[in-house]
Order: structure tokens, then sequence, then C-alpha cells
């Protein structure tokens, strides 16, 4: 499904390089809920953001459904991520002009769904994380807890095939991150939903079944639970 | 293909996501917009009037004559107006006055002054459904047919020969016979003409006076054509030509009165030139405005646009998006332009202002018209304003849209 092989990334800032990922390898297949964790600075994000497509590697090979994304167009890219992949970025990631309910619609909307289906589903969504209140607010009106929610609504109500999250839950607290744990675990268990997150959380590396732990831009333990 | 509602409801609210630098920016393209179209309209009003007046004042708006004539203006030119030819000028469309005249330069003695003129023969009837030279009438009497060989004299003309009406002129000049011609005329009448060349140089007589003076049996040299307005100039050429013999041994030709008075039109295209360099250079001003407007408003969205991207949003959408504000900001400040606009324009087609100062008077004398602006509103005037100021904002959105589509999603997403 997803797969990094012997990525290199290095970025390079006022001549100052820094090696976020080094010679990286690692493969996550269909159906799979595994969390990246490693300290701040280990290179989750820059991982994420190149299996999404978001950044190139600066040598190596990312994979996504057996093809190589360099090989793709920009166009073709963004047409991968709105078919497949569903994103939560670490930071606020909502569009800001746009109402809750229009956010977790939008990728709905650009996939084609009718707006009656969408809505219904926008609104069930939200619902189910404790926001359905809020639908019509706009992301400045919303807390950052309830925009990260809304951004996770908004990944998983298309149905993508994997969802790639950098820290989902950091700004909730235990129990809505517990709620949101749940769901996308049902949502992997009922419709196959492929996850890859990164976190710092333990109840959340907990709950994994897969935990690949990072330092230094390496993959320094890769541990599949037995006990789930 | 991106549904073009989601991209307009996210273009239209970030249009008023800043509304006060929104509002500026529209302010801009409004006071463009305004000035363009009452500028355009008030030279297009006071052009158009220079011409229908020069027109009226002489040449008509379209002149038939024997091919060859305007180029020589030489007798051995002259036409002959038969009846069928005449019929034929009355049966175009278009055609509201027709005046046949004959036109050659003479000399005219009084005394011990002699002065050069230009000497016209006009039917005086025919020439009121022309020209206004008989409504000129400053003192005397229009060509009356109670005078034998009546002439009429620019009133300087008259000044300058020191002669009154009543009195005995000399007319000298050269017939199509090429024998000297010359005859006693008496002066019925002076006129006051608007410019002040003609004043000193025009002199009017009877047109079978005329025939008789140039030895030129029925010929004429040419006939003046009157049309309702100088913009049904080119259709009347057009159909003129058609219906009128331009080969053969009688060819005529058909002239413009572009092409009669050349130095009409020059003034004028020298004008709109002057005119629309300025009006250029505001519209360039305020499609840096609407550029460095587009262009903070996708700086500030960095990260915002890294996350469109990210959902999926095309390269080609987010260039549509930024694309669509830009022509969104056009559209506003040019509606609300024209809003503005055209009442005054077309108060003022409607209530011409009579200039007032010296320095005006003068300026309108030196062109030939009556001291007034007026304005008139073209018919392509608003099509090319539009087409204008849409393209300006499209050169002005192509550099912040290209910047926008082609940032790389990681980029952005940092950018804040
Ligand atoms: N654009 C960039 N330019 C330069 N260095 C960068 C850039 N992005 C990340 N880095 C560096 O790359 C390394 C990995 O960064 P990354 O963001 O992937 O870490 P992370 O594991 O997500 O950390 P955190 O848990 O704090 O989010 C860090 O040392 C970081 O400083
Ligand atoms: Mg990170």
């Amino acid at each position: 499904m997803l797969e990094a092989r012997a990525v290199h990334k290095v970025y390079d800032s006022r001549g100052a390089e820094t090696h976020a990922l080094s010679d990286m390898s690692l493969r996550i297949s269909e159906g799979e809920f595994t969390v990246l964790a490693g300290p701040s600075g280990s290179g989750k994000t820059t991982l994420l953001n190149l299996f999404g497509g978001l950044d190139e590697p600066t040598s190596g090979q990312i994979r996504l459904d057996d093809q190589d994304l360099a090989a793709c167009t920009r166009s073709e890219l963004a047409e991968l991520r709105l078919r497949k992949l569903g994103f939560v970025f670490q930071a606020y990631n909502l569009i800001p002009v746009l109402t809750a309910v229009e956010n977790v619609e939008f990728v709905m909307e650009l996939q084609g769904v009718a707006r009656a289906e969408r809505r219904r589903r926008a609104t069930g969504m939200l619902a189910e994380l404790g926001l359905g209140e809020l639908t019509s607010k706009r992301p400045l009106e919303l807390s950052g807890g309830q925009q990260q929610r809304v951004a996770v609504a908004r990944a998983i109500v298309s149905q993508p095939r994997v969802v790639l999250a950098d820290e989902p839950t950091a700004n909730l607290d235990s129990t809505t991150a517990g709620g949101l744990l749940d769901l996308m675990q049902t949502m992997n268990r009922e419709r196959g939903v492929t996850f890859l997150f990164s976190t710092h959380d333990p109840m959340v590396i907990e709950r994994a079944a897969r935990v690949v732990r990072l330092r230094d831009g390496r993959v320094v333990a890769d541990e599949t639970a037995t006990s789930l | 293909m991106t549904t073009p509602q989601l991209i307009w409801r996210n273009v239209w609210r970030n249009v008023w996501r800043n509304p006060r630098r929104t509002w500026l920016t529209v302010a801009a393209t409004v006071f463009a917009v305004f000035l363009v179209v009452v500028f355009v309209a008030m030279a297009d009003g006071m052009h158009g009037k220079m011409i229908e007046d020069a027109v009226r004042l002489s040449s008509g708006h379209v002149q038939v004559a024997r091919d060859g004539w305007l180029e020589n203006r030489t007798l051995e030119y002259s036409l002959r107006l038969s009846p069928e030819l005449d019929a034929e000028l009355r049966a175009t469309p278009g055609v509201l006055g027709i005046a046949p005249r004959v036109s050659n330069a003479g000399l005219l003695s009084h005394g011990e002054a002699t002065q050069g003129v230009l000497l016209l023969g006009v039917d005086p009837p025919r020439e009121a459904s022309v020209s206004s030279l008989s409504s000129r009438l400053w003192r005397g009497a229009f060509l009356p047919a109670s005078v034998k060989r009546p002439l009429v004299l620019g009133a300087q003309l008259a000044e300058n020969l020191k002669v009154g009406i009543g009195d005995q002129v000399l007319l000298y000049s050269i017939a199509y016979t090429l024998e000297n011609a010359y005859e006693l005329f008496e002066v019925s009448g002076t006129l006051r003409l608007p410019d002040r060349d003609l004043e000193r140089g025009l002199a009017l007589i009877r047109l079978d006076d005329a025939q008789h003076f140039f030895a030129l049996g029925d010929r004429i040299s040419e006939v003046a054509l009157l049309a309702a307005h100088a913009s049904e100039v080119p259709p009347l050429t057009a159909s003129l030509e058609t219906r009128l013999p331009l080969s053969g041994a009688e060819a005529l030709e058909v002239n413009a009165w572009n092409e009669v008075m050349p130095e009409l039109e020059q003034f004028i295209i020298i004008d709109d030139a002057g005119m629309y360099v300025l009006l250029l250079i505001l519209v360039i001003v305020v499609g840096f405005g609407i550029l460095n407007t587009i262009l903070m408003s996708v700086l500030e969205r960095q990260r915002e646009l890294g996350v469109l991207l990210a959902l999926g949003l095309r390269p080609a959408a987010i260039f549509r998006m930024v694309y669509a504000e830009s022509l969104l900001l056009a559209a506003i400040g040019f509606a609300i332009g024209l809003l503005l606009a055209l009442p005054v324009v077309a108060w003022f087609t409607a209530h011409p202002i009579p200039l007032s100062g010296a320095e005006m008077e003068a300026m309108a004398e030196l062109v030939g018209m009556e001291p007034v602006v007026t304005f008139e509103l073209r018919e392509s005037t608003l099509p090319g304003v539009a087409l204008t100021i849409f393209g300006v904002a499209a050169l002005a959105a192509l550099y912040p849209a290209l910047k926008a589509s082609r940032a790389r999603p990681v980029d952005a997403l940092r950018g804040l």
C-alpha cells in the first residue's frame, strides 16, 4: 500500500543541512493501524508529508499502491490525494472562509458527491465527534481541539483508503482523544481504512496495532502488538 | 473538473475576507472606470461635434466628384449632374441633403485691394440642405434672386477689401476653357464663420452664375452630401461606391469628410492619442493595485493554499481561483464605475456645457467649432473599457495565480 525505499530527506536551510530522514525504508500494508512514535525532530512529519506526496525525497522512492510518486505530475498527485488519501496536519488545517460543516464537506465536494448526501455525511460525522452544535461556526470561532476534530472528520468522512494524520490527538483531552481513536479503529476494522499517524501520546501508542519508532530520521524499532 | 460553484464560493468569501483592502482596490478601479468613460465620452463628444460642425460648415459628410478631383481640384475634373445621377443620389439611403457646387480659386478686387479667395458657386435652397452657410449670414441677404450676380463674402474678407453691401467687386479667375474670366459681382451679404481662415477667404456666388463665369455649361465640380451623423459615413460611402460609376469615361470618386479635411482627422487622432496614453497609464496603475491586493492575499494564504492542495484541489483549480478573485474585483469596480459614470455622461449629453473664457473660445474657434462641450457615448466605448479593465485585471492576476498554483504543498503548509 505505502512504501518508502531507502529514502533520504535533507533539508537545506541557509547552508545548514539537516538530515531529517536517513536511509528510511518502511512498508505499510493495506488495513494497518500504525503509529509513528519518536521524539520531536525525529522525522515523523517529514515522513508523513512524503507519503502524502506533499514533498519529494532527496533520494529514494515513495510508492503508493505500487506507483512511484516521483513519476506523477502535480495534477496527478492532487488527484491521488483526492481519491485515496485523507490528511490531518499537526497544526490547524481548516479553510478559514468555510464553516465547520463546509470544511468537512469540502473533499466530498471535490469528489463530486451530491449535495444532500455530503451534507448528511458531514453533519453525521461532526455529531459523532461531539461537534453537532458547531457545524456552522468558522474555524476561528472554534477551539484548537474542536478544529482538530473537524480536521479529522474531514479526513475520514470522504472514506479514503489511507488516512495520514500528524498528531491528531495533540490538542485533545484524553476522553475526546479516546473517542476519536475508537472511531478510527472502527473505520479501520469495518471498512479496512489504513491509518498511519504520528504521536507522542502513550495512550495512542498503546492502542496501535503497530508502532514504528523513529530517532534521528531512522527506524529504531518496529513492533507489532500481539495483544490486541 | 472542480465544480465552479465550489470555486466561486471560496472566491467570494476570500474577496470579502479583508473588506477594507477589497474596497480600496475596488475604489481605485471605480475611479479609473469613471474617468475613462467620462473622458472618452467627452472627447468623443467634442470630436464628434467638431466633425459635425465642420461638415455642416462646408464640406458635407461625403462628396461625390469626378475621379481625380480631390487630388487636382481643377475644373478639368468637373462632372455633369445629370438627372439620373441626381436621382441615384436622392435614392441612396442615408443621404439627407444634396448640394451641387462649383468650387475654384479666384481673385477679388475692389479699389486698390485684391484678395485671393475660395470661390464657391452654390444653389441656395439645395445648399441649405447640407451646409449651414446661409444661416451664418451677418449682414445683407444670402444670394437673393433680386440682385444680378450677387456675392456673399466672409465678414473679414469684406473688411479687408473695404466693401459693403451693394458694392461692386471684380472677380477674376481662369475659366474651364482656360481663358481669362472676369466679371463684376455685387456684394449682397457677409458671413460670420467660426473658422477664421474661411471668414478671410470664402466667397459665395450662385451656382448658375459660377457655371456661366467659368464657362462650365451645366457642369459642376462636386456634390456635397449630408448624412445623419459621421458614424454613418462608412456605410454611406460603401453604398455610393456600389451605385455610382467608378470607372469609364465619366468615372466618379466618393470622398468622405476625412479625405476632404485630412487635417481635422489628424487633429482628432493626435488629441485622442494624448488622452488614451494618459488613461492607459491610469489603468495600468490600477492594474498594479489589483496585483498588489491579489499577491498579498495569496501570500497571506500560503498555508491555506497548501491545505487545499493537500486535500486534492488541483493546481489548475487554484490558478482559476486566484484568477477569479482578480476578475471579481475588476467586475465590482467596473459595475460601480459604470453606475457612477453613465448618469454623468447622460446628463452632459443632454446638457452640453458652454465654454467660457477667452482661451477656450479661441481654441474652439481655431478648430472651427462652437464653444460648447458635448458628450457622446459611442457603442464601442463600454466594450472597450470593459476589455481594457478585465484585460489589465487578467494580466495583474497572472503572477499571483501562477505563484499560488506552483507552490509545493509542503512549503505552503509551513508558510505560517
Ligand atoms: N523545512 C525545513 N527546513 C529545515 N529543516 C527542517 C524543515 N522541516 C523539518 N526540518 C528538520 O527536520 C527534522 C525532522 O523534522 P520533522 O518535522 O519531521 O520532525 P517531527 O518528528 O515531526 O517533530 P515533532 O514531533 O516536533 O513534530 C528536524 O530536525 C527539523 O528541524
Ligand atoms: Mg511533526
